[in-house]
């Protein structure tokens, strides 16, 4: 199997491309286009609506008047341009799709290794499907958030995801968690 | 407890999330004020034994300045507030 990356990950050599995946599953996600969305001072209300309604996009919580958007789907040039051209002079975007690493924590026990390293509720009844908080995940800053039933999506920055990475699998050692990339 | 503090933002937080500053009752001097004046407000400081407002800045969640105001002896918090609300009730 032949992959070809646009640029080299922070992850390569460090995760394999294939695994036989366990019930408990860490996904390193290849391809992803992520995006910072700044507030101008003023829009803020008005933006967060704008990206509400945008079904195409996955919206993060960051800081008041800040989000990551993040998509799967689009590459990050294409992204980028759209939520511009989108947003206009109402908000600032940045381009972080290379400077921060996607990783999707899922199966029965994700909130139990998170519960390791993580310092907030993660009850399904506290935090809800599309909630998102930046948070810390043992020593390491993250934004984590809640994109299926128990399926969890990690954003951190590149130069942290080795460590962060580690952190995980001693996390997860006891739920014999599996590592790859996404297919 | 001390060691965990409700951040107007993003909800209760352990206090590792954090990074303290200090005293929030300071206020900058006049540029134009003696050398004994500004040693005081950068180097001297109070150890109060009880209530204290301080600068907090949630570093690893929203990474915005917080006043928050506690006692140091029994560890109970009283009051979390974003900083910009403050310095707006302070007219500043």
């Amino acid at each position: 199997m032949v992959h070809q990356f646009q640029e080299r990950h922070a992850l390569e050599e460090l995760v394999p491309l294939e695994a036989a995946a366990s019930a408990d599953h860490l996904a390193v996600v290849v391809r992803q286009a992520i995006v910072t969305v700044l507030a101008a001072d003023g829009h803020e209300r008005a933006v967060a609506s704008v990206l509400s309604s945008d079904e195409d996009i996955s919206v993060r919580f960051s800081a008041p008047g800040e989000w990551l958007v993040v998509s799967g789907a689009q590459t990050p040039e294409l992204l980028h341009q759209a939520l511009s051209a989108l947003l206009g002079e109402t908000a600032y975007c940045i381009d972080q799709s290379h400077g921060r690493v996607l990783l999707r924590l899922s199966g029965p026990n994700a909130r139990a290794i998170l519960a390791k390293g993580v310092g907030i509720d993660l009850h399904p009844s506290a935090f809800q499907i599309g909630q998102s908080a930046n948070v810390l995940c043992a020593h390491i800053s993250i934004n984590l958030a809640l994109v299926g039933g128990d399926q969890f999506e990690i954003i951190v920055m590149r130069s942290f995801a080795e460590s962060l990475l580690h952190d995980l699998r001693q996390m997860g050692r006891a739920f014999d968690l599996s590592v790859s990339f996404s297919p | 407890m001390a060691s965990l503090i409700h951040c107007p933002h993003c909800g209760v937080r352990p206090k590792e999330e954090f990074s303290i500053r200090g005293d929030a009752s300071l206020v900058r001097p006049d540029p134009d004020s003696s050398d004994e004046t500004w040693n005081d407000y950068v180097h001297i400081r109070a150890n109060p034994r009880g209530r204290y407002r301080e600068h907090w800045q949630h570093v690893a969640g929203c990474r915005r300045w917080l006043v928050v105001e506690r006692d140091t002896l029994t560890h109970e918090v009283f009051l979390v507030t974003d900083g910009s609300v403050r310095a707006w009730e302070l007219g500043r």
